[in-house]
């Protein structure tokens, strides 16, 4: 429409954002600033990116749905990259739904695998997948695929589902090889690496193994009785007992199974549920009683009885009992695995991922980082956390390719 | 004001290697059109491609019978059309611009944001005088002293006839929803040629016919 706005389009298209820059530096319309956003976005100025792109959204309005709406989408894909969660904009499914009404399918879809991985980020996880499932796709270019499978793999991992998770990458792959996109191919490649780590920790008969994701599914699968403590539950098989909100009797339980199938000391048992150094009368009481709670909330899948020392726990049905830990046993290991994708978060995103007040967070944060075991970078509200080591914000972010002023 | 529908007759590409179709002139023989990076001319019986300049080609693309005037960036090109070759440059007007058209040894040169068209000394680049029109402009073609002008706003493209004096809208033609008319063309007879901006197509529109038979007897007296 305008030979600045292609020019600089076409400049942007051809990876020169310096030089599309150039061309709408002095211009303060829509397409411009749109551009503009776009441009300092791939130079990795997210933050006066995200301005540029709300304004333009503003200034286009509701007259020009289409703009408005990839303004929206790139202000969504740009807090999502660097993880702040709890501005991606609201109206993302509008715009995508704006998007699909007016013929520019590639850029709805974008929108929908953008949601989906905003849900899966705050661990929303059954709406990611849900969402996910409405989408087809067969036909989506390679870029997007990309990203579409990313997020199935992620919701995969998270369901503990590790072949799934791993077909999903392979796919995930391949289709950033077609892109030709190096950094998707190192998106990906990372996440494959995920897999490969250590994803919990298996303690039986007061041994430990580290367990992959894939060693944790076939663990689930099998006829073990399994003290879950990373999701606080005990499962056998399709069996499982939510203990979620009982930690005192997770932790007793937990306390035995460790030293299935031997007994667990009256002194462990009270520093593992109470944290108490000694045991006087009044402990021994207390835990005669949690135990008695134990024993009705688990009578369906084990035993506890008492031994000369303490209590031991045995399986009705299980041959064996064994614990699922997280892979530390830091008080803050769910925040850890959160910062483990490498990314940089802002507290306030951390808080809605993990359902804790931003108060808590920040505290547990400042702790970790004393300890050396997360990095903070920048200063109040733009303060983003990290696991070591600080990795840099992803260069590549898949905006639109479409014109937001055409 | 007279209203229609546009009546699409033909449409032209996509072409290969061209995602976007910004400017559109005919030389009598062969539709030119613009693609950001080059100037394409293209045989309307066939639909192919018979020749290309790598030119730098924004927007707007004219034919003043010998050359071609393309405007890119910020600049107006003259350009000999078998040879690519650009013979001199003169500034767009206001740094820029979305259509251009050729009439009585001037230049027409629309502004989009600016919802205006300047007419412009082709020698100097100098603005002669300005057009309002009430939409954002996109293509601009005059036909049988007609002034039309495209435009696209809130997701509808129109091809509009304008009072070149005034800039009062004098007849609308709606094309169909979500239809971008980037550049616009008249071929001096009964179509016009609209380029079709990111869908990369030429749509062929018959050109509405504004007086009836009767009047335009009348008026040959």
């Amino acid at each position: 429409m305008d030979s600045l706005i292609n020019a600089a389009a076409q400049a942007l298209a051809t990876g020169n954002p310096l030089l599309a820059l150039n061309r709408v530096a002095l211009r303060n319309d829509a397409p411009a600033m749109a551009l503009r956003g776009i441009a300092m976005a791939q130079l990795g100025d997210l933050d006066r990116a995200r301005i540029a792109l709300r304004d333009a959204a503003r200034i286009f309005g509701r007259k020009h749905p289409v703009a408005h709406s990839r303004c929206v989408v790139a202000e969504a894909e740009i807090a999502l990259v660097s993880r702040d969660l709890s501005a991606v904009p609201t109206m993302l499914a509008e715009a995508g739904t704006q998007l699909q009404k007016h013929g520019d399918h590639i850029n709805a879809f974008h929108a929908s695998v953008l949601e989906a991985r905003h849900l899966l980020l705050v661990g929303r996880i059954d709406a990611a997948e849900r969402l996910l499932g409405s989408i087809d796709p067969t036909n989506l270019q390679a870029s997007l695929r990309t990203a579409y499978e990313l997020v199935s793999s992620g919701i995969a991992m998270r369901r503990l589902r590790a072949a799934a998770a791993s077909a999903a990458l392979a796919r995930a792959e391949s289709a950033a090889r077609f892109a030709g996109i190096s950094a998707l191919i190192a998106e990906v490649q990372s996440t494959g690496l995920m897999l490969k780590k250590p994803a919990a920790r298996l303690i039986s008969n007061c041994t430990e193994q580290a367990l992959r994701l894939d060693d944790v599914e076939r663990l689930l699968a099998s006829d073990s009785l399994v003290v879950d403590a990373c999701r606080y539950v005990i499962r056998h098989q399709e069996q499982v007992l939510p203990l979620t909100t009982r930690p005192v009797l997770f932790e007793l339980a937990r306390a035995m199974a460790e030293r299935w199938p031997g007994d667990a000391s009256r002194e462990a048992m009270l520093s593992a549920a109470f944290g108490a150094k000694h045991a006087d009368e009044s402990h021994r009481a207390r835990l005669r009683v949690e135990i008695a709670r134990l024993r009705a909330e688990i009578a369906e899948l084990a035993t506890i009885s008492a031994t000369a020392s303490g209590f031991a726990i045995s399986a009705n049905k299980a041959p064996r009992i064994v614990v699922l830990a997280p892979p530390t046993d830091s008080p803050h290991a769910e925040l850890l695995a959160l910062l483990a994708d490498g990314e940089a978060w802002p507290s306030s995103a951390l808080s809605l991922a993990l359902d804790k007040s931003p108060r808590s967070v920040q505290r547990a944060l400042d702790k970790l980082r004393v300890d050396g075991k997360v990095h903070a970078i920048g200063r109040g509200r733009s303060r983003r956390w990290m696991a070591p080591p600080i990795l840099g914000f992803p260069s590549v972010l898949l905006l639109p390719g479409a014109l937001p002023g055409s | 004001m007279k209203k229609s529908k546009a009546d699409i007759i033909r449409v032209l590409g996509p072409f290969p290697g061209s995602e976007q179709v910004h400017g559109v002139t005919f030389d009598g023989a062969r539709i030119w059109f613009a693609t950001g990076d080059g100037l394409h001319a293209l045989d309307p019986n066939s639909g192919i491609v018979v020749h290309s300049h790598p030119v730098a080609a924004h927007a707007g693309t004219a034919f003043d019978g010998n050359h071609l005037y393309q405007i890119s960036e910020d600049r107006i090109l003259k350009i000999v059309p078998d040879t690519g070759e650009v013979v001199s440059t003169i500034p767009a007007p206001g740094g820029g611009g979305s259509g251009l058209a050729w009439s009585d040894g001037l230049l027409w040169v629309g502004q989009y944001l600016d919802r205006q068209i300047h007419q412009v000394d082709p020698e100097t680049g100098a603005i002669l005088r300005t057009i309002k029109s009430d939409r954002f402009v996109t293509g601009v073609t005059w036909t049988d002293n007609e002034l039309w002008h495209g435009t696209w706003e809130n997701e509808q493209s129109e091809l509009r006839r304008v009072d070149p004096n005034t800039g009062k809208t004098l007849e609308r033609v709606e094309m169909p929803e979500d239809t971008v008319v980037s550049g616009l063309e008249a071929d001096g007879g009964d179509y016009f040629y609209c380029g079709g901006g990111p869908g990369g197509t030429i749509r062929v529109v018959r050109r509405p016919r504004t007086l009836p038979e009767s009047k335009a007897r009348d008026d040959d007296h």
